[in-house]
């Protein structure tokens, strides 16, 4: 079908194969040019990031990512697992209940716990640090840090698992249950391997978005809890985008795009379907 | 037999009990969202009635006056937030349609695409340092600028880089929405309408815009809302009138200043506006393609 419309003009006749491609030309192109803009911000962080101040290039700056930027990239890293290791916890049975039961409300209940999600990070962060300080008396810690990226990124790991379940038949289930498996085993041993693409998108979306999130970090975060991200963001402030700051910047970066990258490549886009991302 | 029929008999007995077990299974969901957002945004906007002495001094008496300060003082912030999210809004559409049509009736590599059009998604953070680095005399770009006359100093700060910026950050959004309404439209109709000698723009406006225009407003609405909260492109962006936005008010007041109050009214109206346009978004793009 798309041969035919590609290669008939507008007005029904067949154009010519030389008008055919250089259409088909400009609108590949079209693509390119912004696919260029997106990684645009990534290549030129990148080049800052391996420029020397005698003029030349060099991997100095990326000495600073094993040197003066490591606590705060491990901090990053422990919050990001943390944070995905309770969205698991949280969102597995939650999105069993929503798929498999007739919960009373379940829209309003969705709705509700997808809020967070649609609140600008700087209402979230300020109303986080007012409520941590004034009603729950709770320091600028690492667990005030967690129960916000909690109730952030919770959706983002609920929807893929919904989307996975609801195309999971539950014939799987119910022969399982009929040769004798328990409802544990059943879960263990046949529901969850064949989740594990939504899961993994769960995984993917809050990585994502933890791993590079600075802005509610930037209102609750303490002395020992600044992540790399907050750090690229409070240094560019203070001190101007250096080569050192950029070599954080296009590390984050590409971290973030590998990750990416690797889940495409093994699952694509399917799962992510109903979430933001796609 | 027997096995089965016990085994058919638990099962039915468990579907009995699932109606309390998958309460149980979502409370841990709902504290969560109860502790760290519903009971923050409550908080915030009772918060929102006192001012800066009464919050620290514990006499909170409540009055309509942030709300007031904000009407006569910052409403001039407000037009330029609105101003400068809806035309963003308005650049992604115009750019955002075309690439989402390409994208899906003319692009096989489509999974490269989503996969490259996920780095505005790492952030704005990136994107405004990124940006504002190739502008800079000394950039990577600076000889394709000048090749082109375009003198890169000149864009920094200005209204259009602010917006060019906003519009690269949600420009996914778009295309995303609008997708997941273009691959719902068969290509027959286009076809259909050729054949009947039908101008590429009558094709647009009587075919393709009427049956994708859920997927147009649920984009237009979800940039909308992400631009109204957009902080950092224009913290790094913007010259002093772009500058002038909800989000680096709030900023400035909840952080450096400590007006609470002010802050969480400030809070209170970016906050809804965005959960409005953005939750109307997600309805419509359960309905165009998304999660049924």
């Amino acid at each position: 079908m798309s041969a035919v419309i590609g290669s008939s003009d507008h007005s029904g006749r067949r154009s010519t194969p030389r008008a055919g491609w250089l259409v088909a030309a400009l609108q590949h192109g079209y693509i390119w040019i912004w696919l260029g803009l997106f990684a645009l911000p990534f290549v030129t962080t990148t080049i800052h990031s391996l420029e020397s101040p005698d003029g030349g290039y060099s991997l100095e700056a990326y000495d600073y990512i094993f040197g003066t930027f490591k606590g705060n990239l491990l901090t990053s890293f422990q919050v990001t697992v943390i944070t995905i290791i309770i969205n698991l916890v949280i969102s597995i049975p939650a999105a069993y209940a929503f798929v498999r039961h007739d919960i009373p409300g379940k829209q309003f209940l969705l709705s509700t716990l997808n809020l967070s999600l649609y609140t600008p990070g700087a209402v979230m962060g300020l109303s986080l640090a007012i409520t941590y300080a004034f009603l729950f008396h709770i320091p600028r810690t690492m667990t005030g840090l967690i129960g916000a990226y909690v109730v952030g990124t919770f959706p983002l790991m609920l929807v893929p698992i919904i989307v996975a379940l609801r195309d999971l038949p539950r014939v799987y289930e119910e022969a399982a249950r009929t040769l004798g498996a328990g409802r544990a085993r059943t879960f263990l041993r046949i529901e969850l391997p064949l989740l594990g693409p939504g899961i993994s998108a769960g995984i993917l979306l809050t990585f994502v978005i933890i791993f590079n999130e600075f802005l509610v970090t930037l209102f609750i975060a303490g002395p020992t809890t600044t992540t790399a991200a907050l750090r690229v963001y409070n240094l560019t402030r203070t001190a101007g985008f250096l080569p050192s700051t950029a070599a954080l910047a296009a590390t984050m970066q590409l971290v973030s795009f590998l990750v990416v990258l690797a889940f495409f490549k093994f699952f694509g886009s399917r799962y992510l379907k109903g979430t933001y991302l796609i | 037999v027997s096995k089965c029929g016990a085994a058919v008999a638990r099962s039915a007995g468990d579907e009995e009990r699932r109606g309390g077990s998958s309460g149980r299974c979502c409370v841990a969901g709902c504290l969560i969202a109860v502790l760290f957002s519903l009971i923050p945004l409550g908080y915030l906007i009772i918060v929102s009635g006192t001012n800066e002495s009464d919050f620290f001094f514990g006499d909170r008496s409540f009055s309509w006056q942030n709300y007031e300060r904000v009407w006569n003082r910052y409403l001039p912030n407000i037009q330029t937030t609105l101003r400068l999210a809806t035309l963003a809004s308005v650049v992604d559409l115009i750019f955002g349609y075309p690439f989402a049509y390409i994208l899906i009736r003319k692009v096989r590599y489509r999974e490269l695409v989503r996969t490259l059009m996920t780095f505005p998604l790492f952030g704005p953070l990136y994107l405004a340092f990124g940006l504002y680095y190739v502008l800079l005399p000394d950039g990577p770009m600076a000889g394709v600028l000048s090749f082109f006359g375009i003198k890169g100093t000149s864009l920094l700060y200005s209204e259009g880089m602010t917006l060019f910026a906003m519009a690269i950050f949600t420009f996914p959004f778009m295309v995303m929405n609008v997708g997941a309404a273009l691959t719902n439209v068969d290509p027959m109709f286009e076809e259909a309408a050729r054949t009947l000698g039908a101008k590429p723009w009558q094709i647009f406006t009587r075919v393709l815009f009427p049956l994708s225009w859920s997927g147009i407003l649920a984009g237009f609405l979800m940039c909308f809302g992400w631009n109204l909260g957009v902080f950092v492109n224009r913290s790094c962006w913007g010259g002093l009138p772009q500058q002038r936005v909800l989000s680096l008010v709030l900023q400035q007041k909840g952080m450096t200043q400590f007006d609470y109050g002010l802050a969480r009214r400030w809070a209170s109206s970016d906050g809804v506006g965005l959960r409005r346009d953005v939750g109307v978004a997600e309805v419509l793009t359960r309905g165009v393609g998304g999660m049924r």
